[in-house]
């Protein structure tokens, strides 16, 4: 470990880093260390040519550039004397020479590096009376990402993303000087799973997602931590809302789990939370064989009647449950204890797969897989052999992903059970032969526990309330429970504890 | 495709240099030498040989001044507008050939004979104003001889 | 190609008036690879070396570096090969001497490249040479070519042992690969834009591996430095820059042209009595001493030394020698405006700095010598190009910034008047 100073102040750092690397690390940066940046990237190689982080180094001439700036032993660092205000105040007036001064109409403004920067750094006026550069100010890179070169500040940033992240490549600096511009090559456009997070990594509004863009200001956003819930990975998000919606996923960092990243696939889920297929009103099959709406408690108690006449014909072990990997590990400990409560052993989590990559996506495609493994939920194959047999009476299917052609593959297979209570966000065909619908809720609008493929167990609270009456499914199995005169509350508890 | 000559031109380069994309700027000029310009289709098969992301070969191609992916005239005329040619008439001489040429910098006249330009100083300050034709420097001018010159040219 | 050769005692250009000079055999009749082939044949690397850093042979790039000092940070003793690179992308706007000494001696300059090649261990010498420079490449690759097949190199130079090739790699069209890391991104076959400092090429140059850049005319001082030993090469010059430079003249002189001189000769000496003075009786207005990127001087400044431990007392440098003489009716906006469009053009865009501040005094420039400027315009002139030095991964946005900050410290006044005037007061000026 060395010892370095920086603006009065003593800290202990490891050999081999850069100073704002080091700073980082501490996580002192911007947090009550500051020193602006904008080619710089945590998570990218040093590019150094923004000149905005230069800072005073004692015994050092000429100022240095932070992020490559080797820490010493001893070394004593000025972050904000008059000399450094100056020189960033230079930057700052440069890079605004070409930049259009309109943040009012740029979608950008609110979490845009150069406006922050200007204010503290920037003249109150411009200087410049020469027109600035006109240039095109919609340009698709690709599907997902449109430019405006005018406000482009050439920090490299999204260059060093393709190349260094996914390994695509597609994007360039072309010509050079006050002529370079970010570019494609033609007939190859930005075409990745990952391309969204340039939008992320831009400092200015020069590149938007097209999803997201001119959609709503982002200070009318409220950004609560959140998970995706695309694959096992686990991927840390802050959960965008506006309006009582969800209107985008940003990446949160995470060195351990997804650095600052998210792939595009796992970052249009969230469009699953207020989609129009979610099933917002609970229901139970009719005199008529039809599907009609009702209240939570009525549902509840046709839910807990349907168990209780099999178990009375037939025992308990005619009651089974096939469970989701979206679901929480509270909703899964909830089902284990009513199970428990019950007598029955009976239940499975079938999981779907698909393709991965060696960056984030995992080929498990919902975010709880390994919880629900954790939890004792084994393959789906047992239970739906047994199904098929005939050994199962009633059957709880907790969370969407269920008829899945990997599994079930339709819903005929149940159509012969005397019940299937469906607890559920979205509709399917699994309504077809549900006698209970019940709404569930989205982990952005419940909160709890998820455990990634690697084990971890990460915790995130309520985003949002959802847009109709729903309980999460932990209490609603709860109250099936309790309509059963069962208790599942200590089982549920023991199981919080013991993540 | 570019031709098999080309293409042992090209070989010979990256023979040369101990990583291939050492020999790129050499294989961009012998393939451009052989088209005349670097349509996309072209710097995609150079970033084929040297193993880049066309983006690679792109950046570079745009960097450089003496590559083109725009079709060009079948000479160029470039006008050393440095410094020191300027104080000795480059720029006169410039503004000249524009009018006789009826193109600006940076165009090509109609007949696709002549692409015209300016330069930064191309290291003949002692005999200004000057310009080139193609690989050929032409010192010492005036604008009869500029005439002439232009003139001779196919 | 009609040049204009000096007629001065001189050692580098002594027998450039000689078309036989540049095939090998004649090289070999003026007693050429002589040198080269007794110091490989007699000589430890680290005697050469020593040799170079007593001679005080300073680089004749740009940057005035001691090249002796320069040769001895290459590492001796790693495995895997090390490099030398010739600069010979002589593009510095006034500067013309390194085409002249490819064109007429190119045997020299392979010369002064075995020897230094020698002494650091190269295995290979990239000569790498701007684009424009077509006749010199054509020029340069015969000499490799017939110094090759005549054993002068590869795998047994001069038949000492010493194996040496040299390879020729044109650029294509960008000053700043003149600068030593621009050109090495440029030889690796990327967009010539400098690298940031550390790691320094003597540690990881070309291809990752120890280099060294020297500039042309810095090479073909070295086999004179031995043929004839260091206390006759320090005769020459100054007690801190020894030896001759070849003074490009340009601009408003009678004979523009290329004049070997100690350096130290004074500059009025260079510009009236070498170069004729100026033309049809008009007075000197001001002087660049040494390539557009160096501080000009007016009139008043010209009896100094040629070397940058004078020039400096005078805010300005040596450079790469190339001295570009302007005449009273020379505007010095207008001089402005062509140099600052010429940064424009060819910054390489990385740092925000130069980007954004070559455009910025470009259209400054334009607007006062158009009559729109206003006083505070001179300010902000003077304010960004403050902002841009120093600060930046290489030194272009300096060279970028030093020709204003000259152009507004000496003649203030003249940009004053067109503010006034609200045009330009020098009709008889040369066309912009």
């Amino acid at each position: 470990m060395l010892r370095i100073t920086v603006d009065g102040t003593a800290y202990e750092v490891e050999e081999g880093l850069t100073l704002l690397q080091a700073l980082d690390d501490l996580g002192v940066l911007m947090k009550g260390v500051d020193i602006p940046h904008y080619c710089w990237h945590p998570k990218l190689s040093i590019d150094g040519s923004c000149r905005m982080c230069q800072v005073e180094v004692e015994g050092v001439p000429k100022l240095q550039i932070a992020c490559d700036t080797p820490v010493r032993d001893g070394m004593v660092v000025h972050t904000g004397n008059e000399r450094v205000r100056k020189a960033r105040e230079g930057v700052m007036e440069l890079m605004l020479v070409n930049h259009p001064l309109d943040c009012p109409i740029c979608d950008q403004a609110g979490e845009c590096k150069l406006q922050d920067y200007a204010f503290d750094y920037g003249q109150m006026h411009t200087r410049t009376r020469e027109p600035r550069r006109a240039l095109k100010k919609r340009v698709d890179l690709g599907a997902t990402i449109v430019f405006d070169q005018e406000r482009c500040i050439l920090c490299r940033r999204c260059v060093r993303f393709c190349r260094e992240i996914p390994g695509t490549s597609e994007l360039a600096i072309t010509q050079r000087g006050d002529r370079s511009t970010v570019e494609t090559f033609p007939g190859k456009p930005l075409e990745n799973d990952y391309s969204m997070n340039v939008a992320d990594i831009c400092p200015v509004g020069a590149l938007t997602t097209r999803d997201f863009r001119f959609k709503v200001r982002v200070w009318f956003l409220e950004e609560v931590p959140g998970i995706c819930t695309g694959c096992s990975r686990g991927c840390n998000v802050h959960v965008g809302v506006a309006d009582d919606q969800v209107r985008r996923y940003t990446p949160r960092r995470n060195d351990e789990v997804n650095d600052t990243w998210l792939c595009d696939y796992g970052r249009m889920t969230y469009q699953e939370i207020g989609a129009p297929d979610r099933i917002s009103e609970p229901a139970v099959r009719g005199d008529a064989g039809q599907l009609v709406g009702t209240t939570l408690e009525q549902a509840v108690e046709c839910a807990a009647q349907l168990m209780r006449t099999a178990v009375e014909k037939e025992g308990p072990g005619v009651v089974a449950a096939l469970a989701s990997a979206h679901a929480t590990n509270e909703d899964l400990a909830a089902l284990r204890g009513l199970l428990a409560a019950l007598g029955s052993e009976t239940h499975g989590v079938p999981i779907v797969t698909g393709p991965a990559d060696a960056l984030l996506i995992r080929p498990e495609k919902a975010a709880n897989a390994e919880g629900a493994r954790v939890a004792g939920f084994g393959e789906p194959g047992l239970l739906l052999d047994k199904i098929r047999g005939g050994g199962v009476r009633v059957l709880i299917v907790l969370g969407h992903d269920i008829i899945h052609e990997q599994f079930l593959g339709s819903p005929e297979a149940l159509a012969a059970l005397d019940g299937v209570i469906l607890l559920d966000t979205h509709r399917s065909r699994l309504e077809q032969v549900a006698h209970v619908v019940i709404p569930a809720r989205h982990l952005a609008e419940k909160g709890g526990t998820v455990t990634n493929f690697e084990g971890r167990v990460q915790a995130v609270p309520a985003a949002l309330e959802p847009a109709f009456e729903a309980v999460a499914e932990a209490q609603v199995l709860a109250r099936i429970a309790s309509a059963l005169d069962l208790s599942i509350s200590d089982e549920s508890e023991r199981k919080r504890e013991t993540d | 495709m570019v031709s098999v000559a080309t293409r042992a031109a090209i070989d010979a380069e990256i023979a040369k240099m101990p990583e291939k994309r050492g020999a790129l700027l050499a294989a961009l000029r012998l393939v451009q030498a052989e088209y005349g310009y670097l349509p996309p289709e072209v710097m995609e098969e150079v970033a084929q040989i040297f193993g880049l992301h066309p983006t690679e070969v792109f950046e570079v191609v745009s960097f450089y001044n003496h590559f083109h992916v725009q079709p060009r005239g079948r000479h160029e005329v470039n006008v050393c507008t440095s410094l020191t040619c300027s104080l000795r008439g480059g720029r006169g001489l410039l503004r000249q050939l524009q009018a006789y040429l009826g193109v600006r910098a940076g165009q090509t006249t109609e007949d696709g004979r002549i692409s015209l330009g300016h330069e930064e100083c191309l290291g003949a300050c002692g005999n200004a104003p000057m310009l080139r034709i193609d690989d050929t420097y032409h010192l010492d001018l005036d604008w009869v001889r500029t005439q002439q010159l232009l003139d001779g040219l196919e | 190609m009609g040049h204009r050769v000096p007629h001065v005692t001189h050692y580098l250009t002594e027998h450039f008036a000689d078309p036989g000079y540049t095939t090998l055999s004649g090289y070999r009749a003026q007693g050429g690879y002589e040198t080269a082939r007794r110091v490989l044949a007699e000589q430890s690397p680290e005697e050469v070396i020593g040799t170079l850093k007593n001679a005080g042979l300073k680089g004749r790039g740009g940057a005035g570096f001691d090249a002796g000092l320069k040769w001895s940070f290459m590492p001796r003793d790693q495995a895997g090969p090390s490099y030398l690179v010739c600069n010979a992308d002589e593009s510095e706007p006034g500067s013309f001497k390194d085409r002249v000494l490819m064109e007429r001696g190119p045997h020299q300059l392979l010369e002064g490249i075995l020897i230094p090649a020698f002494a650091t261990g190269a295995a290979t010498t990239f000569l790498y040479i701007r684009g424009e420079y077509a006749e010199p490449a054509r020029i340069l690759q015969r000499a490799i070519d017939e110094a090759t097949a005549g054993g002068v190199l590869g795998s047994n130079v001069l038949g000492t042992g010493f194996a040496h090739q040299v390879v020729l790699v044109r650029g294509a069209g960008a000053y700043i690969c003149g600068e030593e890391t621009g050109l090495l991104e440029s030889l690796e076959g990327k967009k010539g834009q400098p690298r940031r400092k550390p790691p320094y090429p003597a540690e990881c140059g070309a291809f990752g591996r120890p280099t060294t850049v020297n500039n042309v005319e810095t090479f073909c001082h070295v086999p004179h430095v031995f043929a004839r030993g260091v206390d006759w090469f320090r005769s020459i010059g100054t007690e801190e820059s020894p030896g001759t430079t070849l003074f490009g003249v340009s601009g408003h002189v009678e004979r523009p042209g290329l004049y070997e001189l100690p350096l130290g000769t004074r500059l009025d000496e260079i510009i009236f009595e070498h170069a004729g003075g100026v033309p049809g009786g008009r007075k000197l207005k001001a002087a660049i001493p040494g390539g557009v990127s160096m501080p000009l001087l007016p009139a008043g400044h010209l009896d100094v030394p040629m070397a940058n431990e004078f020039l400096r007392e005078h805010g300005s440098s040596l450079g790469t020698g190339g001295v570009i003489v302007m005449d009273e009716t020379t505007c010095m906006v207008r001089v402005g405006c062509v140099i600052s469009e010429f940064f424009r053009d060819e910054s390489c865009g990385q740092c925000t700095q130069c980007r954004e501040g070559t455009g910025w005094l470009h259209k400054l420039m334009l607007r006062i010598e158009r009559g729109g400027g206003t006083e505070a315009d001179l300010d902000v002139l003077e304010d960004v190009a403050g902002k841009m030095e120093g600060q930046t991964i290489c030194a272009f946005a300096d060279a970028a910034a030093w020709p204003v900050q000259a152009l507004l410290r000496h003649f203030r006044s003249e940009f004053l008047e067109h503010v006034r005037a609200e045009k330009c007061p020098f009709p008889e000026s040369f066309e912009l």
